[in-house]
Formats: C-alpha cells, sequence, structure tokens
C-alpha cells in the first residue's frame, strides 16, 4: 500500500492510504500539495512562540528607528547637538595622524640607548627580556644578539634631543614635538595591533579613531567627508603589510562615518566625475529620484543604513566640485614647494598626501590619516631603513612647519604613530653592517604636536635595552584618550550603545588622559 | 586674664571643703609651674642667635611630640559631652588632662629649645611661644578646676559650676590658636590662602590680597619677589627671621642679616644670597635649608643676571633675559547663553549655509562661525547679517571667503571675538586698527592676504593678542634663522646614496 508522500508515520502502513481511494486524480493531486495536520500543528506552535517572544522583547523587536519611519517622514540619526559634545571647550579642532603601518624601529630613530654600541653581538639580559612572549619569527632563534643602532645621534633644538641621523628633518622641529618613548601595546602582530590603535580594539568591528570623532563631532565642511585616508604608493623594496579598510570602517556606527580615501593615481575618488554626455543638472535629477525611492524604502524597512545612504549620495554630489578644488595644487605657492621638496608634487608620495593633509585641514576635515606602509624591517635594516625615512621624515617636518607658519597648528593635532616599535635584538643574523629587528609591543616610540599638547618635551622612559617601560607609561588606552581629551571629548562619555554595552573608543578597561601631554 | 581668673577662684574654695580639695603642696607646686613657665621667656631671652647643638637636636622632636597634646586635648570636651550619657567616659577625662599637660610640658620644653638653639625669631616665633605658654597654663588651671566641677560632696555654686567649662573653652581657643601660629612657621603664612578661591581670600583675609612692590611691572616684582616669597620667606619673613634676614620686601632684603648683606648689585659671585643657593644640596649652609626644594635653575638665573645688572628695583626688563609671559592664561570671559536663540541660529545656517558650532555643551563658552563650506560665497553682507550673534560668537572661520577690508567694522563689534580667521581673504588691512577695541582677541590669521606691516602695525597695541601670523603676506616678518643645529651638509649627509 502506497503512503502519502508526506505522510511521516512509518506505523500507518497498514491503515488506508487516501491516495488509493476512488477519487478523481485531481483531488488526489490537490491534496498532495496541502499541508498535513502535523505541519500544520507544528507551525501553529512556532508562531505562538515567535509571538510570545515579539511580546516579550517589545519594541526591540522593530529595526531601530522604525517607529520613528511610521510617526514621522525619515528617522534622525543622533545629531551631535544630542550627544552634547565637546564636553569642554577643545584645544584641537581637526587632527592629522600620520600612521607608520609596520611599526617603526624606536631604537634605530629616537629612543637613543648609548650603551648598546658596547654590547654588540651580546645575548640580552634574561631579566631584561622576562617572560616576555615572542612572535613565531624569532621565538625558535637560539640567541638574541643586541644589535645598536647603525646610525648616530645627534642632540637637537633648545631641548637637546637625543635624534638619529636618520631622521634630520625630524631632528629640526623636535622643539615643536611631545615625544612619547613609553608607548605600549597589548598586541604582537601587525592586524590586532593595528586594530588596536585604531579602533581601541584587536578584534575588526570596532568603529575607528575617526568615525568616532565623525560621529562624536560632526561636520565643519559639509561638502568633504570628516573622516579621509590617504595611502601612501607602495615602494616595493620595503616590506609592506596589508592596510585594508577595516582601518577606516565606521563599525557600528552609521556607514556614513567611515573613512573615505583618496587614490594615490588617476582619480582622487573613482567615478566622481560625471560621464561624458551627462551634466551636472542630470546628475541633480537622478540623485533626487534616487532619494525619493530611497525615502520610501527608509519609510517602509526603517534601515538607518538608508539613511546613510542618502547621506553619501549627496556628499558625493557634493565633492564633485570639492575635491577637484582640494587636490588642485595648481595655486600652491614656491614655498609649498620649497618646504615639502620636489617630490610632494607626484600624487601619491608621502609629502603629497602630507601637503592634501594640510589642505584638509584648512578646509575642516576633521580626521585625516595618512598611511605610510613599509616599516616591517625583520631583516636588511640597514638597507631600508634609510630609504623609508628619506621617503617620509621630510614629509613630516614639511607638514609641522606649514601647519605652524599657516597659524593652523594652534587647533590641529597631529600624530605619529604606528602599531608597535621593534626589538634591540637581531632577528636572524646579526653582522656589523646589517641586523633584522622584530615586532617589540611592549614600548615604541611615538610623537604629537598641536593644539592641546606641551611640546618640546620627551614623556615616558624605556630601560637601557628600550625593551621596558620604565617611567610613565602610555598604553594605547591612555594614548588615544589624551587624543580625544586635546578635542575637547571626555573619553568616556563619547560613547554609542550597541550589544547591550555603552562601547567606547577607548575599550572597557579603564583609561586615564596622561596629563603630563598636555599643555 | 585667662590665667589669673580660675587661680585666684581656687584660693577662695579651699577654706569651704578642705578635705576635698587639692592638698597645698599641689596648689603650690602647679602655681610654681605657672610662675616659672611665665617667667621663662624674661629669663632666657630668644635672642635670634643659634646657640648648641644639642638643644637644636633634641629642639627638631618639637613637631612630633606637639600633635600628641594636641589630640589629647581635643579628647577632653569630647569625653566631658559623651560622658554625660555614659558616666564612665567622664571619669577618664581627668586622667586624659592629666596625660596632656605632661606633653603640653614636653612639647613646650622641646619648642622652647628649638627656638633657642635654632635662634628662630621673629613676631610668629613668639606669637607661637606665648601662645603655648598660655595654652599649658591653661591645662593647668582647667586640671585644677576639674574637682570643683566633678565633685558632688562640693556645694554648687553657680561659679563653680561654670568655671570648669569655660576654661576648657578657653584651652581650646587658645590651642587653636597657637596650633595655626606653630602651622603658619612651618608651612609660611599664606599657606592656608594660596590656593583659596578669590572672593573668599578676599573675604577671609583682605590683607593677603597685596601686591609686592611699588612697581608692579618691574622684574623685580615680577620674577625675584615671587621666587624669594615661594621659597625664601617661610625662614626668611615677618613671621619668622633666621639669622635675622628678611626676605619679603625689597629694603630688607637689600638690608642682610646678621652675617652682613646677602646681595652686593652688580656682582652675584660675592653675593651670599647666590652662594648659598648653589652650594651642593647636602651642604651644611644650603639654602633653602632643612630639606626644602632648591630654587629652580631659571630662578636662580634670573636672580644672578638681575644682582649682575644692579639689582634694581625699578627695572622692568634685563638683558640675556627674555622670560616668556603667556604661563598664565586666564580663563576666558564667559559669554552669554545663546540657548534661547537656537531656532533663530538653526535659521540663519539654513539660509546661507555658514554654521554656528557650538564650541561645547556649555553654552557659556561660545559659538564658532564658520563659513568654510560656503567660503567662495561669503562676503560682507552675509557677515553683517550674523551680528545679531555677535556677542556669542568667540571665533570666526572665515578663511578663504570673499571678506574684504569693509568687514573690519563688522568684526569690531563681535566683543567675544578670541580667534579670527582671514586667511587666503582679499583684506589689506586697511582698517584693521578697527579691531583693537575687541579686547579677547588673541589669534588673528591674516596668512596669505595683502596686509602690509604698516597695517599691522596699527594693532601692536592690543595686549591681548599673543599669535599672529603673517606667513605669505607683505608684512611677513624674515624668517628666523634655523636656531637649530644645522643639517649634515650634503657631502656628509649619512643617509644620502
Amino acid at each position: 500500500m502506497k503512503q502519502h508522500p508526506l505522510c511521516t508515520d512509518t506505523e500507518c502502513e497498514d491503515s488506508l492510504d487516501v491516495m488509493n481511494l476512488p477519487v478523481p486524480e485531481k483531488h488526489k493531486q490537490e491534496w498532495a500539495t496541502l499541508a498535513t495536520r502535523r505541519q500544520f500543528l507544528g507551525r501553529s506552535g512556532k508562531v505562538l512562540g515567535w509571538a510570545a517572544l515579539a511580546s516579550l522583547l517589545g519594541d526591540y523587536t522593530l529595526p531601530r528607528g522604525a517607529h520613528a519611519a511610521n510617526t514621522s517622514d525619515a528617522p534622525k540619526l543622533p545629531a551631535p547637538q544630542d550627544l552634547k559634545l565637546p564636553n569642554f571647550a577643545p584645544k584641537s579642532k581637526r587632527v592629522i595622524y600620520l600612521f607608520m603601518s609596520g611599526g617603526p624601529s624606536q631604537i634605530d630613530l629616537l629612543d637613543y640607548k648609548p650603551n648598546l654600541a658596547a654590547q654588540y653581538n651580546k645575548d640580552i639580559p634574561d631579566s631584561v627580556r622576562g617572560s616576555q612572549q615572542l612572535t613565531g619569527m624569532t621565538a625558535g632563534q637560539a640567541r638574541f644578539p643586541i644589535a645598536p643602532p647603525h646610525w648616530t645621534f645627534k642632540r637637537y633644538g633648545k631641548t637637546g634631543t637625543w635624534v638619529s641621523d636618520l631622521l634630520p628633518y625630524t631632528a629640526r622641529m623636535v622643539d615643536d614635538l611631545a615625544i612619547i618613548k613609553s608607548t605600549s601595546t597589548d598586541a604582537i602582530n601587525h592586524e590586532p595591533a593595528i586594530m588596536l590603535m585604531n579602533t581601541g580594539n584587536m578584534n575588526s568591528g570596532k568603529p575607528c579613531l575617526g568615525s568616532w570623532l565623525s560621529y562624536g563631532l560632526g561636520s565643519m565642511n559639509d561638502n568633504l567627508p570628516r573622516f579621509m585616508v590617504l595611502q601612501t604608493k607602495v615602494n616595493d623594496k620595503e616590506n609592506n603589510q596589508p592596510v585594508s579598510s577595516r582601518l577606516w570602517s565606521s563599525g557600528f556606527l552609521s556607514s556614513e562615518h567611515a573613512g573615505v580615501g583618496l587614490r594615490s593615481s588617476g582619480d582622487p575618488v573613482l567615478y566622481l566625475s560625471d560621464p561624458n554626455g551627462v551634466d551636472r543638472e542630470v546628475r541633480r535629477k537622478m540623485l533626487d529620484a534616487v532619494e525619493r525611492i530611497n525615502h520610501q524604502t527608509l519609510a517602509e524597512l526603517g534601515d538607518p543604513e538608508t539613511n546613510a545612504r542618502i547621506a553619501q549620495y549627496e556628499m558625493a554630489y557634493r565633492m564633485q566640485t570639492s575635491v577637484p578644488e582640494l587636490t588642485d595644487l595648481s595655486k600652491e605657492p614656491q614655498s609649498t614647494w620649497d618646504l615639502y621638496g620636489p617630490e610632494a608634487k607626484e600624487p601619491g608620495t608621502f609629502a603629497y598626501n602630507c601637503l592634501l593633509a594640510r589642505r584638509m585641514a584648512e578646509r575642516g576635515v576633521r580626521f585625516t590619516q595618512v598611511y605610510k606602509r613599509g616599516w616591517d624591517m625583520h631583516d636588511n635594516v640597514t638597507g631600508i631603513l634609510p630609504m623609508i625615512c628619506r621617503e617620509t621624515d621630510r614629509g613630516c617636518y614639511a607638514l609641522v612647519t606649514d601647519l605652524k607658519r599657516r597659524g593652523l597648528l594652534d587647533d590641529t593635532l597631529v600624530i605619529w604613530a604606528g602599531e608597535f616599535g621593534r626589538t634591540v635584538y637581531s632577528q636572524g643574523g646579526l653582522t656589523p653592517e646589517n641586523y633584522g629587528r622584530d615586532h617589540h609591543p611592549r614600548c615604541y616610540t611615538t610623537w604629537m604636536t598641536g593644539g592641546g599638547v606641551r611640546t618640546g618635551i620627551t614623556y615616558g622612559e624605556t630601560d637601557d635595552y628600550s625593551y621596558n617601560v620604565v617611567k610613565d607609561p602610555v598604553p594605547v588606552r591612555d594614548f588615544n584618550a589624551t587624543l580625544l581629551h586635546c578635542l575637547g571629548i571626555d573619553h568616556n562619555k563619547l560613547t554609542y550603545k550597541f550589544q547591550g554595552l555603552d562601547q567606547k573608543l577607548t575599550g572597557t578597561t579603564p583609561a586615564s588622559v596622561v596629563s603630563g601631554l598636555l599643555a | 586674664m585667662v590665667v589669673k581668673l580660675p587661680i585666684a577662684s581656687t584660693d577662695m574654695l579651699p577654706s569651704q571643703t578642705p578635705s576635698k580639695n587639692p592638698t597645698w603642696t599641689l596648689r603650690i607646686s602647679s602655681l610654681s609651674i605657672g610662675l616659672a613657665l611665665l617667667s621663662l621667656p624674661f629669663l632666657i631671652k630668644l635672642d635670634g642667635r643659634p646657640h648648641a647643638d644639642w638643644q637644636q637636636f633634641l629642639g627638631r622632636f618639637h613637631p612630633l611630640a606637639v600633635h600628641l597634646p594636641i589630640g589629647l586635648l581635643l579628647l577632653v570636651p569630647l569625653l566631658e559631652i559623651v560622658g554625660a550619657f555614659r558616666p564612665v567616659l567622664r571619669e577618664t577625662a581627668e586622667f586624659v588632662m592629666g596625660v596632656a599637660f605632661a606633653c603640653c610640658l614636653v612639647a613646650l620644653t622641646l619648642g622652647y629649645l628649638l627656638a633657642y638653639g635654632s635662634g628662630d625669631s621673629g613676631t610668629a616665633v613668639s606669637r607661637h611661644m606665648w601662645g603655648s605658654t598660655v595654652l599649658t597654663i591653661s591645662v593647668l588651671v582647667c586640671l585644677l578646676l576639674r574637682p570643683l566641677w566633678s565633685s558632688a560632696s562640693i556645694p554648687r555654686t553657680h561659679v563653680a559650676e561654670r568655671l570648669y567649662p569655660l576654661s576648657l573653652i578657653c584651652v581650646l581657643l587658645v590651642l587653636f590658636w597657637t596650633a595655626h601660629q606653630g602651622g603658619s612657621l612651618a608651612r609660611g603664612s599664606n599657606y592656608l590662602t594660596q590656593y583659596m578661591p578669590q572672593p573668599m581670600k578676599r573675604w577671609i583675609a583682605p590683607g593677603t590680597v597685596r601686591s609686592a612692590a611699588q612697581n608692579p611691572d618691574s622684574f623685580y616684582a615680577k620674577h625675584i619677589h615671587p621666587a624669594l616669597d615661594g621659597n625664601c620667606v617661610v625662614c626668611h619673613g615677618e613671621g619668622k627671621v633666621m639669622a635675622g634676614l628678611r626676605m619679603d620686601s625689597y629694603e630688607l632684603l637689600m638690608k642682610g642679616g646678621k652675617d652682613g648683606a646677602v646681595i652686593v648689585p652688580g656682582h652675584p659671585e660675592k653675593s651670599l644670597l647666590i652662594e648659598r643657593v648653589t652650594l651642593p644640596t647636602g651642604h651644611k649652609l644650603f639654602m633653602p635649608a632643612e630639606g626644602r626644594p632648591p630654587l629652580k635653575p631659571e630662578e636662580i638665573a634670573w636672580i644672578k643676571a638681575w644682582i649682575e645688572q644692579g639689582a634694581s628695583p625699578t627695572a622692568t626688563q634685563l638683558k640675556g633675559v627674555l622670560i616668556r609671559e603667556d604661563a598664565k592664561e586666564l580663563p576666558p570671559e564667559p559669554v552669554g547663553d545663546y540657548s534661547s536663540l537656537m531656532p533663530e541660529i538653526k535659521q540663519i545656517e539654513a539660509g546661507q549655509g555658514a554654521k554656528l558650532l557650538q564650541v561645547s555643551r556649555k553654552p557659556s563658552d561660545g559659538l564658532i562661525l564658520s563659513a568654510v563650506d560656503v567660503a567662495s560665497s561669503f562676503g560682507d553682507t552675509q557677515l553683517a547679517q550674523f551680528q545679531k550673534f555677535a556677542p556669542f560668537i568667540v571665533e570666526a572661520e572665515l578663511g578663504r571667503t570673499a571678506i574684504t577690508d569693509a568687514s573690519f567694522e563688522t568684526l569690531s563689534r563681535f566683543t567675544h571675538l578670541r580667534a579670527l580667521h582671514l586667511e587666503g581673504t582679499s583684506v589689506t588691512g586697511n582698517g584693521l586698527s578697527k579691531l583693537a577695541s575687541l579686547r579677547e582677541l588673541n589669534y588673528l590669521n591674516l596668512s596669505g592676504t595683502k596686509v602690509t606691516s604698516t597695517s599691522v602695525h596699527s594693532i601692536d597695541t592690543m595686549k591681548s593678542l599673543r599669535h599672529i601670523y603673517l606667513f605669505n603676506t607683505p608684512a611677513q616678518p624674515a624668517p628666523p634663522a634655523d636656531a637649530l643645529q644645522p643639517i649634515a651638509k650634503k657631502t656628509d649627509d649619512p643617509i644620502a646614496q
């Protein structure tokens, strides 16, 4: 006897099969498509469960802003006024963050240890290294021979700060910097470390510094994004670690707070220029139509991302005129090129990006991040380090000097930092001519200057091997809290509720503002 | 008064109840202790000269010993009050007071040794000394009066009942006053008032808000006097005059102490002051003494330069000494509350595109007028429309706008303006002097404009103006010579290939 195709009861073999009943075939076909009693009861049970859950959760079942969509035209994201930021009158309005991706060697550049030269090829004392976990790249090494810096250091400026011969331009401006020798991080590999520096968390998915500022402080110029990213052209001779869009992601914040990158060659922003035959008026009409459709979608589904998309379309439209003006360097006076050097005329170089960063500061971009990759020197330090210093040193100096003479350094914060430092001992073979250096999270050197920063100081100290911080440590969360402080923000008050937690840039471990760095 | 009255009353009482009263021996011995204490300052005078080392050695235990009687004496009234409910506590009060008296005697002796041995003198020293003498005697009196008050068998006269509480209150008052004098000796008379909020200071101690010298702009008044005041006057001032030297005014400083003049104008190397503060910190004669922090290097440098150039009380500037004056930044004056104007602010923003950004969540921090978005279309007429909000605007970002010289008139009415950005505009500086009425303006950016040095000089008188940027203008001053060590030349550039 044939069983009903949908029947799952195995004990009904002897029972009557409806399909064998003498009924017309079309009825049998109709029966076959119907739900069985079991399906009906099972589904009804689930529905009741969902209904119960929905009533328990109340409003949380609806997408955020859906209520607003039902009652008013469109949901509104909290404007900066609603956040009540800045918490106090800021010293700086904007940030230029020169990110040295890969981990610059503090020992060869700014953290001078005169005792190292005498200890060439001696093993680093175990007491210094302690129980430090090493990376897979050096953990297997039998010895950890000390590699003294290959370059000499001299004292510069009124402060008499020691600077390596590799940074002749940085040496000129030491009196204008707050050099932090005691920055320390928790991560030992690039991706988590760079995420920690940028988002305050080693795992991706959190908003970046620039996104937090965009969300918290809002815009000073509606024609340009609040958060812009400039990537420096890759030099193939260097060991380039990837820099991904996670580093300017808005995380759980609305995506209009994500960083906008300018390309280093060709059109700064792809498809920004209108295609042939489409003039600005046509573009406007199209955008208006799309916006109406988007508003319909918004009213229907209440997804805040739709709002973000509307805002982004409008931003892109305005950027069609503002970005060409931003990147047009033809009106820069000769003094600019004298300062930044001829390299600055070539799009994509570090000097060019520094110049653009200054122009963005003038035009009210909140947060500009310039990435320079290639600082990851596991071997051939003497070959690569001079090269990368030559690429970046003058740009940094030119940017700070340019901001200073134009009166912008009074309310702009400039930061130079990587994600970690490098080891005093050599990775791989050590010869008098060359050596390598592994990742070192326990201490690294960064600098900052600008509005709110106490300049002309060196903050924090490391031990004789530039291995451990011995005075005034500055963990990443304190670094970021200090940065927010310069912008008038209490790091505990810039929050966004997500996954049941008032999320913030400095994370859940208590952070404190480093008062020694403040003017 | 405090001393005599209770003693007189004890003398009257014994005839009534001889058996319960302190014995004659006790009374005579206490009377003689009191007299001895009172006569001590007259017998051995504080002459301001240091004496035997052993005296100083013992004397320096005075700060240690002095706190015990203070604590015990404060405990006595507490025990008496709480004793009303728990009688057992009241019984202990007499014992505590007895111990307090003994401690008073020890502390007093040590204090006297300290003052005599180290040669301290001055009004605060003698006030402290007299205070503690009176205090010790008052405690003794209290001790003698207490049986009259607590004993049930003595007939309670009106006077006897009140005398003990009254004298106890006197003890407390004398204690507070004396302790304050002692604190002023150790920490300086302005220790309590130094960081007191200004209004409170004026109310409590009008005398402490004083000007340092006749000429408040002189180098002495601005830099030398504060340095001495902060480091030396604790021991060489009105309150305490160590080695006969006072440094709290110019005249007294120049007069010197028992070792002669401490300042020889024109010769810092012969000046005792410089000699003492530049000794190695461990040296016996190093100043400031008693482990106080040494003078800062720049303070020593200023004093040296000041002596070298004649130690004048009136000179306002010294050659070769340039002190940045911007160390003390006064908090800006709060502007009014613009909250009620928010609808109008929103309206004008929507109309023109220029923004009025809030400096912070506090309305008293003011607004920033930002025309960055609409730079090319923002001109004099647009700016004029913002006049209504002028009292609330503390910063105007007008860089690269179409503003012209005509706007100086408008801007001069932005009374709270602190920062003005005019970089890259077509202003020429004609009428710049109108800004002189902006008393809070401290930042003026004229980079990339056509302003001339003559028009810039017209605002030289503005005191508040600290930062003025003239980059890329006809008025640009010659670039400063590279003060830093020259960068290695091309030939020996270590990073040149």
